[in-house]
């Protein structure tokens, strides 16, 4: 710079003229000042770093230079201010709003990407005004935005598995694939394709057009596939990660059922040594004790599975129980980094009535224990059995008693069937021979004069007022009493965890009010320092689906905890990775054919009830390849790089969001919270283009696609078409892109903040190059929009594979963007926590594991 | 399109041409930007297009550019519905406009002039063509403007689209043959304009009352109506009234008197509320007409603009939720589609008002309507969307009681007197 502005010294004009030095001075002097005039004026360069100037910002004196917008300046210094149409290639364009920003002296906020930095302005970005304009436009954007950023099955899924990922592997029979997709999430395909309730399927988007798709016995089908490898020729279970090399830290995980295995199994993965200590004689916790061998074989299934953590070098210490045999303090001191409490919910709740003390009451859990252990529950056979509750174990104690030889099963539950949690396998009860009652509870134990029962006394229930569940509350409806005789009785109405040892030597870890372990949600740390707690000891007895999604969470927390991580931001990351939107359903699905769903054959109920066979006949391949296929990938391809969503979840508008007030920070907010619903579009997915997939339902009109490839590429694919609500950004007469003048450069789908515009995924996994004809032209090194084609040292050609899954929610959790780990934090706190919002690329943290985590 | 013969002693300047062609363009000369300027600043001229901006100062930004590429444009788009002010102004005093934009461009230093007028206006075109042709041949306009050395060309643009063009920055993109969007204003037209330069954009009755300063002086102009904005706008007067028609109104007038100049109620009406402004204008109750003068600064008391100079007599058979409602889908549909708060923000607020038409609306939807008017116009790109909630909110501030939520049904009778604030 120095030098081009120096001025170059001189005769520079020969003169024609002789000239007196008087007059060639003043010569001189008038060419000096005309060259001064021609430097400055025919190199017109905008000053690029004078003259400079302050701004205040956010309270921080920030340097600015002349014809910088605000957002240049506030981007510059690592300010965040949200931006949706904004292409830093190109000049603020103005059509989404989200950049408002206050300035001192202004009435109206101003747009930060288009308004210049002026001297001396007090400029704020994060006032609660200018946050409300901001949500309320994304909630305007929401109440327009027909799609999903996650299928609605894979939502509520409690581990959030990708489950049009595994069916897709599935259709394509790679059923080790669609196996380790869903080892992402959970370890064990095959126990949960058979115990899981499968609450994804009662939102499958499938049920609009003929029935929800069969989504566990379709991963059950995968998981047996890799088990029957295993057994018969010794092939490891596929691994959801690389196995990372090991960390030298040691990790004690107490309880081996569903919970502790889940948090083992994703620690080893991550390269720390696992001990998993157990109570009883052998791993499986409820897996093994509770669910009964009918409908979780205990020898194939169960051992089977367990066998990926042995294999890891897992190791299962059992016999050994938490406070009996050892307290957490002595597992610290024997040099554990770290202690996972998972033991748990083994105490049976009492019924609350006369006579519960009566011989014959017995505890649901102590049944399904002995019958599971294999030995005979003594004078069971013949006896007339009443089962009290409506949950898992009620059911799995009444269809074992019918197993067992009762005479006669009766099931009562309080509410009404719908509202019992495993109300689908009532049916399959009945078909057994039980008997069902609902709305009835009980009220007192009849006893013959040896206090032995005789029989229960039941009272009708009428339904009350809802209460926090939503759930009308049951009430006893007076004068209704009746008697069912009977032997037996069996407590299940549901289970709390044994806290007792809790005392002993367990300093820090307490419970909480209603006798659980008390554990963050998010962090799961107890009050005491690496000792984390997860599964039913935290949320109460749950299902193993859920156990299990705690399980692995906690497994994230705990392994930061091993790296010495910041905890806090593991908060943020779990809320990224796992988000839930919730978006209306609208599309109609009308050009679907309608296939109805494959569902299992299942012996008859004569030829199961007296066995503990698995009485389910599992799918034929082509059986489980033809039901995948129903799935319909109601799938966003831009999760995890959507600014759309990001600012979604930042402003708690539509999403799940981290406002405080929401369920402690992880609470979500739904559609019906959306102030602005009203009439929206529902467009046609364009994918005619060989590499550019359309779905307008998912644009926000932000401009960028249009701006981008007419000042950009030249190319002027796009415009804003028809005008008011019905404004969308499309091709004229919405053609195809094909016969636009697109150039396939890709530049619009790498511009478009949300997945209305994206990469086409490729039917193919791979490119095959015939090397033997390429003449190493470059001309696809140059066109590639992605750099998946690189020039190496003698100009090769590489090609990679697509074995990763298009939606990887670790995968995207784990992605540096400088943006999302930075935009998210409690919304109420955000005023003190300027600071917090300037990137710093050292407190991104990773969830896990690790190798996902560029070194 | 008829005009109304204002009552005596009300000044009529605009609709009458020029005793002298081109004087008011030779004293310009004579005089020099800088004096022509001064001359309407202190002449208290304000823009007629609705932004009522001081036009000798906006004129004064664009001078004072140091590009060497500058435009004047006359704004004749006008795009309101059923509003003919512009029209009749260009049909009957041509001249003062031509005159008018020629004092901008040579004023500014541009040596290009368009006067953008509807394609439909055929007669106001023909008139138009018709005086710059002439005057290009007779060398008051073109390569030597009458004799002084100045270029000026002047071009006629037809232009025909959405309402949008009227608009500023989207009438600059449709003469540069572009997308029919508003900008992002600061830079205004004045810096950055038409293919980018410092650009002068007056609306035509702007540039005839420009015109009629300067023949006739600026102390003469600060006579007329409110002294804070001086002058006369063309109103167009319709609905309930004995005459419709365009009637040239002193600034100031109190609304009352309008309507009482064109015959007052019409046979068998009661006026329940003047709309003032047009689709995104705001309802003045019966009750304020009298308070209320005609001006940018009374009107906005009351939540209504000057606008476009639309004047609307509703009577008693006129529910306002109604009007109100459509009225905003009117706007809501007119929109470009550029901003989210417009693109989808209008939208719901007409889906809002609809709800009290039908009977549908819930008991929070008068607190969410406001609160969406507020969010979208504190975050609008242009007046388009800071001005559609008008006539749903000062329906809601005069006519609370026909907004009622579901279940009840609206008071569609019986002149509804205002709450007066
Ligand atoms: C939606 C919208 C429509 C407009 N329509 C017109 C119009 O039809 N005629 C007009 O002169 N100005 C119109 N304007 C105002 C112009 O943007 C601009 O302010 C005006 O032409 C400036 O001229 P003035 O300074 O003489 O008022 C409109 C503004 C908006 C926001
Ligand atoms: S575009 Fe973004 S917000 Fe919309 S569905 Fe996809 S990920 Fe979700
Ligand atoms: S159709 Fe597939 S992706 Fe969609 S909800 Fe059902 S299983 Fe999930
Ligand atoms: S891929 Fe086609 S449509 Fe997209 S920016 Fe490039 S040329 Fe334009
Ligand atoms: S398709 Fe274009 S206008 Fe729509 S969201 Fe993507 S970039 Fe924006
Ligand atoms: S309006 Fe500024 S980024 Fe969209």
């Amino acid at each position: 710079m120095a030098g081009l502005m120096e001025r170059p010294s001189g005769n520079l004009a020969p003169s024609e003229s002789a000239v007196t030095s008087e007059g060639l001075a003043t010569q001189q002097a008038a060419e000096s000042q005309a060259l001064e005039q021609l430097l400055s004026t025919r190199s017109p360069q905008r000053p690029q770093r004078t003259p400079t100037f302050y701004v205040e910002i956010d309270g921080k004196q920030l340097e600015a230079f002349e014809g910088q917008t605000i957002l240049e300046v506030c981007r510059a210094n690592g300010i965040e201010v949200p931006t949706l149409c904004y292409d830093p290639k190109l000049p603020g364009f103005g059509a989404c709003r989200m950049c408002v920003v206050d300035v001192e002296g202004c009435d109206a906020p101003l747009i930060s990407c288009s308004a210049k930095a002026e001297p001396a302005t007090v400029i704020a970005t994060q006032t609660d005004r200018l946050r409300e304009i901001r949500r309320t436009n994304l909630e305007l954007i929401f109440s327009d935005h027909n799609a999903y950023c996650l299928p609605p099955c894979q939502n509520k899924c409690p581990s959030h598995i990708d489950i049009p990922g595994f069916l897709k592997a599935n259709a394509e029979s790679q059923f080790r694939e669609s196996a380790r997709i869903f080892k992402r999430t959970i370890p064990f395909p095959s126990i949960l394709g058979r115990v899981c309730p499968a609450p994804c399927e009662d939102h499958c988007r499938r049920d609009e057009v003929d029935e929800a798709i069969a989504i566990r016995d379709s991963h059950r089908y995968a998981g047996d596939q890799v088990l029957k490898s295993m057994w018969d020729e010794n092939i490891d279970p596929p691994l959801p990660f690389e196995l990372q090399p090991k960390t030298g830290k040691r990790v004690a995980v107490i309880g081996s059922g569903p919970a502790g295995a889940s948090a083992a199994f994703y620690l080893l993965v991550a390269g720390h040594d696992v001990t998993i200590f157990e109570k009883d004689p052998e791993p499986g916790g409820m897996l093994r004790y509770g669910i009964p061998q009918y409908r979780l074989p205990k020898i194939e299934v169960l051992d089977g599975e367990y066998q990926s953590i042995t294999r890891l070098g897992g190791r299962f210490e059992c016999g050994k129980m938490l406070g009996r045999d050892f307290t957490t303090a002595d597992l610290k001191a024997q040099g554990y980094d770290a202690v996972i409490v998972a033991i748990g919910c083994y105490d049976t709740n009492d019924l609350g009535i006369p006579g519960e003390e009566a011989e014959g009451v017995i505890d649901g859990l102590d049944y399904l224990h002995t019958a599971a252990l294999g030995l005979e529950y003594p004078n069971h056979e013949g006896s007339r059995v009443v089962v009290v509750g409506g949950g898992y174990t009620s059911m799995d104690c009444a269809r074992t008693s019918i197993r067992l030889g009762a005479k006669e099963v009766t099931l009562v539950y309080r509410r009404d069937m719908k509202d019992m949690p495993a109300a689908d396998e009532v049916h399959e009860m009945i078909e057994e021979g039980a008997r069902a009652i609902f709305q009835a509870g009980p009220t007192r134990v009849i006893v013959d004069e040896k206090n032995r029962v005789t029989g229960l006394e039941f009272i009708r229930m009428q339904l009350g007022a809802p209460d926090a569940s939503g759930r009308r509350r049951p009430e006893p409806a007076p004068g209704t009493e009746f008697i069912i005789e009977c032997d037996r009785i069996l407590k299940a109405i549901g289970q709390g965890p044994d806290m007792t040892w809790a005392t002993i030597g367990a300093d820090g870890v307490s419970a909480t009010k209603n006798g659980r372990l008390k554990a963050d949600a998010v962090t799961f740390q107890t009050g005491r320092d690496g000792v984390f707690g997860c599964g039913d000891v935290r949320n109460g007895a749950t299902t193993v689906v859920a156990s299990i999604a705690d399980g692995r969470r906690c497994a994230y927390a705990a392994d930061a905890y091993l790296q010495g991580l910041d905890l806090g931001e593991i908060r943020n990351r779990q809320t990224l990775a796992e988000p839930q939107p919730e978006f209306l359903s609208i599309v109609p699905f009308t050009g679907e054919t309608k296939e109805p769903r494959l569902r299992l054959k299942a012996l008859h109920a004569d030829e199961r009830k007296h066995d503990y066979i698995q009485y389910e006949i599992p799918y034929s391949k082509a059986e489980v390849m033809a039901e995948s296929t129903r799935c319909l990938q109601c799938t966003c391809e831009a999760i995890g790089f959507c600014d759309l969503r990001r600012l979604g979840i930042e402003y708690g508008t539509t999403l799940k969001t981290l406002e405080k007030d929401h369920q402690n920070g992880a609470g979500f907010r739904s559609i019906t919270e959306n102030r602005w619903t009203g009439a929206n579009h529902d467009y046609v997915r364009d994918d005619s283009h060989a590499f550019i997939l359309r779905e307008p339902s998912r644009c926000i009109d932000c401009g960028r696609c249009a701006n981008v490839c007419a000042e950009v590429v030249g190319a002027a694919c796009y415009d804003f078409m028809r005008t008011g609500f019905d404004t969308l950004v499309t091709t004229p007469l919405d053609m195809s892109l094909n016969e636009s003048p697109c150039v396939s450069c890709g530049r619009c789908a790498e511009t478009c903040p949300t997945g209305a515009l994206m990469p086409k995924p490729r039917l193919l996994t791979k490119y095959e190059v015939d090397e033997s004809r390429c003449i190493l032209c470059g001309i696809c090194v140059d066109a590639c929009p992605y750099d998946a084609l690189r020039s190496g040292f003698d100009f090769e050609l590489a090609h990679t594979d697509r074995s990763e899954p298009m939606i990887d929610l670790i995968a995207l959790a784990k992605i540096e963007r400088t943006s999302e780990a930075t935009f998210i934090r409690g919304e109420s706190n955000w005023e003190n926590t300027v600071a917090g919002r300037r990137h710093d690329p050292a407190r991104a943290l990773p969830v896990l594991p690790s190798n996902l985590r560029g070194k | 399109m008829k005009q109304i013969a204002a009552p005596k002693g009300w000044a009529q300047l605009l609709l009458t041409p020029p005793a002298t062609p081109w004087a008011a363009l030779r004293s310009v000369l004579a005089a020099g930007p800088a004096a022509t300027m001064q001359t309407l600043i202190d002449a208290g001229l304000r823009g007629r297009g609705g932004g009522g901006f001081l036009t000798g100062e906006k004129w004064r930004i664009t001078a004072t550019s140091d590009a060497e590429v500058k435009y004047a444009v006359a704004n004749g788009y006008e795009s309101d519905p059923a509003v003919f002010t512009n029209r009749l102004l260009l049909e009957k005093n041509a001249q003062a406009v031509v005159e008018g934009l020629a004092a901008a461009a040579l004023a500014v230093g541009a040596r290009e002039a368009f006067i953008a007028v509807r394609a439909e206006y055929t007669e106001a075109i023909r008139a138009l063509e018709a005086i710059v042709h002439n005057a290009e041949r007779d060398g008051v306009l073109g390569a030597n403007v009458l004799g002084s050395g100045r270029e000026l060309y002047m071009s006629v643009r037809p232009l025909q689209g959405s309402s949008m063009i009227g608009e500023e920055t989207v009438l600059l993109k449709a003469l540069a043959g572009k997308r029919g969007q508003p900008e992002q204003t600061p830079p205004y037209p004045s810096t950055v304009g038409y293919l980018g330069k410092p650009t002068v954009v007056n609306n035509v009755a702007t540039l005839a009352a420009v015109t009629w300063i300067i023949s006739n002086g600026a102390a003469a102009f600060k006579q007329i109506g409110d002294p804070a904005e001086p002058g006369t706008a063309l109103v167009q007067i319709s609905g309930s009234l004995t005459n419709a028609g365009v009637m040239e109104v002193p600034t100031g007038t109190p609304l009352a008197e309008i309507a009482a100049a064109a015959g007052g109620p019409a046979k068998g009406a009661t006026i329940k509320a003047l709309l003032i402004g047009g689709p995104s204008g705001g309802f003045v109750p019966a009750n304020l007409l009298a308070s209320t003068p005609y001006s940018g600064g009374g009107l906005a008391t009351v939540g209504a603009h000057i606008g476009s100079g639309a004047l609307l007599a509703i009577d008693q058979s006129v529910a306002i939720p109604e009007l109100a409602a459509m009225l905003t889908r009117w706007c809501a549909d007119e929109a470009c589609g550029k901003t989210i708060p417009c693109r989808i923000g209008t939208r719901r607020l007409a889906e809002i008002g609809q709800r009290f038409v039908d009977g549908l609306a819930g008991p929070q939807d008068v607190q969410k309507l406001h609160a969406l008017a507020a969010d979208v116009a504190d975050s609008a790109l242009c007046a388009h969307e800071r001005l559609t909630p008008s006539p749903l909110l000062t329906g809601m501030r005069y006519f609370e009681r026909e907004f009622v939520p579901a279940g009840v049904a609206a008071e569609k009778s019986g002149a509804v007197v205002g709450r007066s604030e």
